[in-house]
């Protein structure tokens, strides 16, 4: 039991740092509550009016997942790195099996659009954009006004 | 410092693992080639790769599985991998369904007008998880190819983005799926923790070996490793994700993962426990013995009230994991086998079933309403005809698949003297077939009337109002003419000329669907929407309008006409039924063949 004494030890001085946080804040911190726009968001004096007017590409979005992939990536050739003299032949192809699995989903990510900034094409041109032909002919399809049945 | 010395590693025979390799980096190659093409992919020819890299899988499942059958099966790199029998049959039966899935999805992206070929690779990399799966032979391996599986089926959930139930779909899934892997990996360590090794045969070969005084930690560690399990197959008490995951999803991905996820995962299920703790079989099989008798309760007894179409098939699927829990159940190489041809007949029924559901769902996925199978016979017989009889298969009926699948897990049962079980699963065999005939009658029964023709009939007649509105698609035929020159005749004899194609047992129908109807107004959640007797909000709205119909507000239109039926569809759901019923005929075959591979199983 002794060698999970550090761990034990470890768990109290997390339950203690919680908790004394919690203790330190709640005697240190003014007690007025907040006012309504120091609460709104984008604290900055003004307070917002409506939301913001349109929708704007979330592009950091795939730079992350393109971070993540090459990340990943690193973390299995470190290892490899190490010992590479070791595994030989057999070590360097598989990685670069390895490396040409990720780089097709780079190439995917790429062509995807990823790195093109700004005002690009969509990801994913799914949706017929309504033109005003769609949008007439889809009223005149709609069933007569009662009235005009009559 | 570093040592010089050469780290050994294993001989890795890739013809052992060729199956996967060819899913994979069939896989990997339509997604290079998907990203290189200046334009988005063309979906027909993400389809043809896809179906020539799931043909090309399973011609190498079916050369692995004349090299099985001269020399045995033998384990490879370095007894990670089994190959034999078992491994080769679920080889097969996950290309068989990447090959028909594709063939469905082409249909669906071409009308949900998605390019590229993202579905397709994310199933081809799923499929093979599902086939890593069959063919491990060690816990982390099982491990790997639980979480290959899992995480494209995470994705393929939410493929539909255009549409909210889809992305809750995923979500749900993803979260309680990940959380069943961590309970799975928890159990894999306890097990490692009482046995010393996550090889099933070390493991098997250790508990042969020496006998636990204190077997806690195995029991705690099997205990993780069947929950694991459960979740994947969707066992009754690890269920809740089933009907929501199965409902959101697009409907070609539902098909897939019924029959993928569920063989993968079963596939596994069999061979940790029956190879690996055997012995231990004393302990689990009362276990299992409970799980398979709430699962074929909750399952068959729930899907009766759904008025979801593939809510109803989600629950019946949780019906059918209580059969193949059976074939575990009885722990014997005979009741394996039986749970391999049950999973191998209900990959076909339920990819051909959601198949059709697909169609019918028209574009957006959404029209998965009981109503909208109404008068389906009329409008598009041949269809009609093949969902019939996918759904008869599951729900046993004779001459097909069904039947003998449900009869060798029952039978197998009996022989191990679990006679209760093999009763309650007959006893919930009769209550799903309640709900599969319910669809089938429903298809069956006249259509609803639809206001949208009317006009063109002599307005003023009641009984019209009636039967004519499935009519409006051939409206001009020399049928409807001679219909609307009998229009003083009652209804009931209207009905009659009205059925295109003059089917013999439209008359019987007629009674049963009237008791159809009430029991479903009875039962359903949802009863406004249903008829009773003929008496549609329809009629009831063109009483109050007099004689004016023109203006009767008809049950949507659009859900009453033809749906169109790609021909790759059609090549997919014909297949199914072929199969299904080929099978069903001739069942020598398929069992022969599920009975090898569990003879050529290895321990």
């Amino acid at each position: 039991m002794d060698q999970y004494l550090p761990i034990f030890l470890l768990l109290v001085l997390g339950g203690l740092f919680a908790g004394l946080s919690f203790v330190g804040s709640s005697l240190l911190a003014p007690r007025r509550k907040p006012t309504g726009p120091k609460v709104a968001p984008y604290e900055c004096g003004i307070i917002p009016d409506k939301e913001p007017p349109q929708r704007f590409p979330v592009r950091f979005y795939l730079v992350a997942m393109i971070f993540i992939i090459f990340d990943i990536e690193v973390i299995f050739l470190y290892p490899w790195a190490v010992v590479f003299r070791q595994l030989r032949v057999f070590g360097i192809v598989e990685v670069l099996v390895f490396a040409a699995v990720v780089f097709v989903a780079f190439l995917y990510l790429v062509s995807n659009g990823a790195l093109q900034w700004g005002p690009g094409r969509r990801l994913q041109p799914g949706v017929s954009a309504r033109t005003s032909e769609s949008t007439v002919s889809r009223i005149t399809a709609e069933p007569p006004a009662p009235d005009q049945a009559a | 410092m570093l040592a010089t010395t050469v780290i050994a590693t294993p001989h890795i025979r890739y013809l052992a693992i060729l199956p996967e390799i060819v899913l994979l980096g069939g896989g990997v190659v339509l997604l290079a080639v998907a990203s290189l093409v200046r334009r988005q992919l063309r979906v027909r020819v993400g389809t043809l790769l896809t179906v020539a890299i799931a043909a090309g899988s399973l011609g190498v499942s079916l050369w692995q599985w004349a090299d099985v059958t001269g020399r045995g099966g033998f384990t490879a790199i370095d007894h990670a991998v089994v190959v034999d029998g078992f491994s080769v049959l679920v080889n097969i039966l996950v290309s068989c369904a990447v090959l028909l899935t594709a063939l469905v999805a082409d249909g669906y992206l071409l009308r949900e007008r998605v390019g590229g070929a993202e579905l397709q690779v994310l199933a081809l990399v799923s499929a093979s998880g599902a086939m890593i799966m069959g063919s491990a032979n060690d816990l982390i391996v099982v491990f790997l190819g639980l979480e290959i599986l899992s995480i494209a089926l995470y994705v393929l959930a939410a493929f539909n983005s255009r549409r909210e139930a889809s992305g809750e779909a995923a979500l749900k899934y993803f979260i309680l799926g990940s959380f069943s892997s961590a309970v799975f990996v928890y159990g894999i360590a306890l097990v490692y923790g009482a046995t010393g090794s996550t090889n099933l045969a070390q493991i098997a070969d250790f508990l042969s070996r020496n006998v636990l005084v204190h077997d806690g930690l195995l029991l705690a560690g099997l205990t993780l490793l069947l929950v694991g399990f459960s979740f994947k197959v969707a066992a009754v008490p690890f269920h809740m994700w089933t009907p929501d995951v199965y409902q959101g999803s697009p409907s070609p991905v539902t098909g897939f993962m019924a029959a993928v996820a569920k063989a993968g995962a079963f596939a596994a299920f069999l061979r940790v426990f029956l190879s690996s703790f055997g012995l231990l079989r004393a302990d689990w099989r009362p276990v299992i013995y409970a799980l398979a008798v709430v699962t074929l309760l909750v399952g068959a007894g729930l899907a009766v009230v759904q008025r979801d179409v593939k809510r109803m098939l989600a629950y019946s699927s949780i019906n059918h994991a209580g059969f193949v829990l059976l074939g575990l159940q009885a722990a014997t190489g005979r009741g394996a086998s039986d749970a391999l041809y049950y999973l191998f007949a209900y990959t076909f029924m339920v990819i051909g079933s959601f198949a059709v559901v697909s169609l019918i769902g028209r574009t957006g996925d959404v029209a998965h309403d009981l109503s909208t199978y109404r008068g389906l016979a009329r409008r598009q017989p041949l269809l009609a005809v093949c969902f019939a009889v996918l759904l008869l298969a599951q729900a046993g009926a004779p001459f097909t698949t069904g039947l003998w699948a449900k009869l060798q897990v029952v039978l197998a049962a009996v022989d191990n003297g679990s006679v209760p079980l093999a009763v309650i699963a007959m006893a919930s065999a009769a209550l799903a077939a309640f709900f599969y005939l319910r669809l089938a009658v429903l298809m069956y029964s006249p259509a609803p009337a639809s206001g949208g023709v009317l006009g063109e009939e002599e307005p003023g007649e009641q009984p019209v109002a009636l039967t004519a509105g499935t009519v409006g698609p051939f409206r001009a035929g020399p049928a409807e003419q001679a219909m609307a020159e009998a229009q003083p005749q009652p209804v009931e004899e209207l009905r009659a000329p009205a059925v295109r194609g003059a089917r013999p047992v439209w008359a019987g129908t007629e009674q049963s669907v009237a008791v159809v109807d009430r029991l479903n107004a009875a039962l359903l959640i949802d009863a406004e929407t249903v008829t009773v007797d003929g008496e549609t909000p329809a009629s009831a709205a063109a009483d109050q309008v007099g004689g004016d119909v023109e203006r009767v507000e008809a049950p949507d239109p659009a859900l009453v006409s033809k749906v169109p039926v790609p021909a790759l569809s059609a090549v997919a759901i014909g297949l199914c039924v072929a199969v299904t019923v080929v099978f069903g005929f001739i069942p020598a075959p398929l069992v022969d063949f599920a009975h090898h591979a569990t003879l050529l199983f290895v321990p």
